[in-house]
């Protein structure tokens, strides 16, 4: 190996060599925070609800107008939900999983009311509402017709049975007894636990209790309405496109926007992801040019020192290198100055995630990501000086009898 | 030690075939110093370069040590430049970001010799020249006859079987240039076999042997005594 000759005359080309290494280290930096970042993000858009989101069609629906109640208006729109063509079934709630919106509140174990329960989102519902959704029960029962109430909005959510997730329950209850157990969602105002279902999850894709969610057997008395429907399997189109005739059929006296008033749950979906999907192309295309970028450096810095030091190499090839000694000096160089550079940009990654970590509230990059970085960019590096090195190498020994 | 029969080199282009070899002959025995002089242009320079095998030629023969050089691949006349030749250029050609001693110790580590046997002859060859206090310099920081001097050391510590050099003491000053030929003279002494390229008379008058070439051929100076005096009053 030729490394201390190298490195030694490295040292007379400062400039340049500081300046690709530190190239590669911001490379480095950003490219493992914003893949991490890209992971994050796919991650996250990945995640399953706890539902079947197959053939499921939200509504947003706000009635005109102001009756004594609104809760006769949602019955009606209901049923003729459920009456419809190729629909399964349909129930009236507040909000669901992937809204972005929604309710929360803390469940607690005792009646007092105070502010250190669990943070739980909340669902409203009746006997429809799990079908419709498709998730699954584990344990316990569904509700029945009779339990189901209407909600004011200056009401406190606390109905006498509720239906939770096993995240919750297992929350509330590390032993795994919750079913049947008492619970508040309001001071001296007890709820059961009558069933516990697999997994569901909150409306917003931002919390720290992404599964911790009560299903209420309430019916919201408001003029702001949301209907799930589903529909049987292959008929999701056909029930998109008819559902808005259908619900102003019945009644005339409503809006549903233009924009997201009838959507598929694809469509929620998408919604619901599209800036963790954005910022996972941004990151993406911010990572390829940065390497094209690097990768044009390094090729273009050693290009320059090829064509510098054609004399040198005529000298090195008349004093025996053979072409392979030549590539592999090229080689060799650029593999030093990047190895300098990734083990600034380790430390820049590092220092980056910990910045992210304390302003952002960002994950810390984990450990695999800088491993990948640092492979990636020694081995772009190399991919970028192999054409220049390769052209070193054909320099022919007689070049060092021509004056310059 | 070097033989060159018939040997001919030509350049092409697509209009053009330019003889700078014709019909070449020499014989260099061991031990010899050779001057090979001749006007610019003659292709004493080409001869040179076919010498040291840094370039191919195009007809003819050439025996270098005993192997015919022709069939080589690129590897193995790398190998043959690096074990059994060593050159000083005229321009000198040190690596300018290595100091002294890592430029001496350029061919060794091609020869893939291990780092104490290379300390060794470096610093031997140093001593040689002259200039073992100057290892850790750098070649700008060495005057043209140290430069040179330096090249030289870097040509003996590979201890190669012939040493070409092309116009030694071209780039040098009277005084630098008396004390670089003292060298060669003293390393031809001490057994080396030497082949040097030069238009200068005085210091090819030094040598035991002068060959010359004039349009790419050897030329019989005893045969042709006008025309040596020509192209004598031609570089004086």
């Amino acid at each position: 190996m030729q490394i201390r000759p190298i490195l030694s005359a490295l040292r007379r080309h400062k400039a340049g060599t500081i300046l690709i290494a530190l190239q590669i280290a911001l490379t480095l930096a950003i490219v493992c925070n914003a893949l991490f970042i890209v992971h994050e993000r796919v991650e996250r858009v990945s995640r399953t609800t706890g539902m079947n989101e197959s053939d499921v069609v939200a509504i947003q629906n706000r009635y005109v107008g102001t009756p004594a109640s609104y809760v006769p208006l949602v019955k009606t729109d209901i049923q003729a939900l459920r009456a419809m063509p190729g629909v399964e079934d349909a129930y009236a709630t507040n909000a669901f999983p992937l809204r972005q919106g929604g309710w929360s509140t803390g469940v607690q174990l005792k009646p007092d009311g105070q502010k250190d329960g669990v943070q739980t989102a909340l669902y409203f519902g009746d006997e429809h509402a799990l079908k419709t959704l498709g998730v699954q029960l584990i344990a316990g029962r569904n509700f029945n017709a009779g339990e189901i109430t209407p909600f004011n909005r200056d009401d406190r959510p606390a109905p006498p049975q509720v239906i939770v997730t096993k995240k919750l329950a297992d929350k509330l209850f590390p032993n795994g007894d919750a079913l049947g157990k008492t619970v508040y969602y309001s001071k001296g105002r007890p709820s059961t636990i009558v069933g516990i279902v697999a997994k569901l999850t909150v409306p917003w894709t931002e919390v720290d209790f992404p599964e911790m969610v009560t299903i209420m057997p309430l019916t919201f008395n408001s003029s702001y309405q949301i209907f799930l429907v589903r529909a049987k399997p292959g008929q999701q189109d056909a029930v998109f496109r008819s559902v808005a005739k259908t619900l102003y059929d019945v009644n005339r006296m409503r809006v549903l926007p233009e924009k997201y008033g009838v959507r598929t749950f694809e469509m929620v979906r998408s919604r619901a992801y599209e800036k963790d999907r954005g910022m996972a192309i941004l990151m993406s295309v911010v990572c390829a040019v940065l390497l094209a970028i690097t990768a044009a450096g390094i090729v273009g810095l050693s290009s320059f020192w090829v064509g510098q030091r054609r004399k040198q190499i005529g000298v090195r090839r008349a004093l025996g290198a053979r072409r392979s000694d030549i590539l592999s000096y090229f080689m060799t160089e650029n593999f030093l100055i990047a190895l300098a550079g990734v083990v600034v940009g380790v430390v820049l990654a590092i220092g980056m995630s910990q910045w992210m970590f304390t302003h952002f509230e960002m994950q810390r990059l984990s450990f695999t990501y800088i491993l990948v970085g640092v492979v990636a960019l020694l081995a772009l590096g190399q991919a970028a000086v192999f054409a220049p090195a390769l052209k070193a190498s054909k320099v022919s020994p007689v070049e060092a009898t021509r004056s310059v | 030690m070097l033989k060159m029969t018939h040997l001919a080199k030509v350049y092409r282009t697509e209009v053009v075939e330019t003889y700078a070899l014709r019909d070449f002959n020499i014989d260099v025995k061991e031990g010899e110093f050779v001057a090979v002089t001749g006007p610019s242009g003659s292709g004493k320079t080409t001869f040179l370069t076919i010498a040291g095998l840094l370039e191919t030629f195009t007809g003819g023969h050439y025996h270098l040590d005993g192997v015919e050089v022709s069939q080589l691949d690129d590897n193995a006349r790398s190998r043959i430049r690096n074990e059994k030749i060593g050159f000083i250029f005229q321009a000198f050609n040190l690596i300018p970001d290595l100091n002294v001693f890592d430029n001496v110790e350029v061919p060794l580590r091609y020869r893939g010799m291990k780092a104490a046997e290379r300390k060794q002859r470096i610093m031997d060859a140093l001593e040689r020249v002259g200039l073992a206090s100057r290892a850790k310099h750098y070649p700008a920081e060495l005057s043209g006859g140290q430069q040179q001097r330096v090249a030289i050391a870097r040509a003996l510590a590979g201890s190669p079987r012939l040493l070409l050099a092309d116009e030694p003491t071209g780039n040098l000053d009277t005084q630098m240039a008396r004390g670089v030929m003292e060298l060669l003279e003293e390393i031809h002494r001490e057994g080396a076999t030497i082949v040097m390229v030069t238009h200068d008379p005085e210091l090819a008058a030094r040598a035991q042997r002068n060959v010359h070439v004039i349009d790419g051929q050897v030329v019989d100076l005893a045969e042709e005594p006008r025309f040596h005096a020509h192209a004598q009053a031609a570089h004086s």
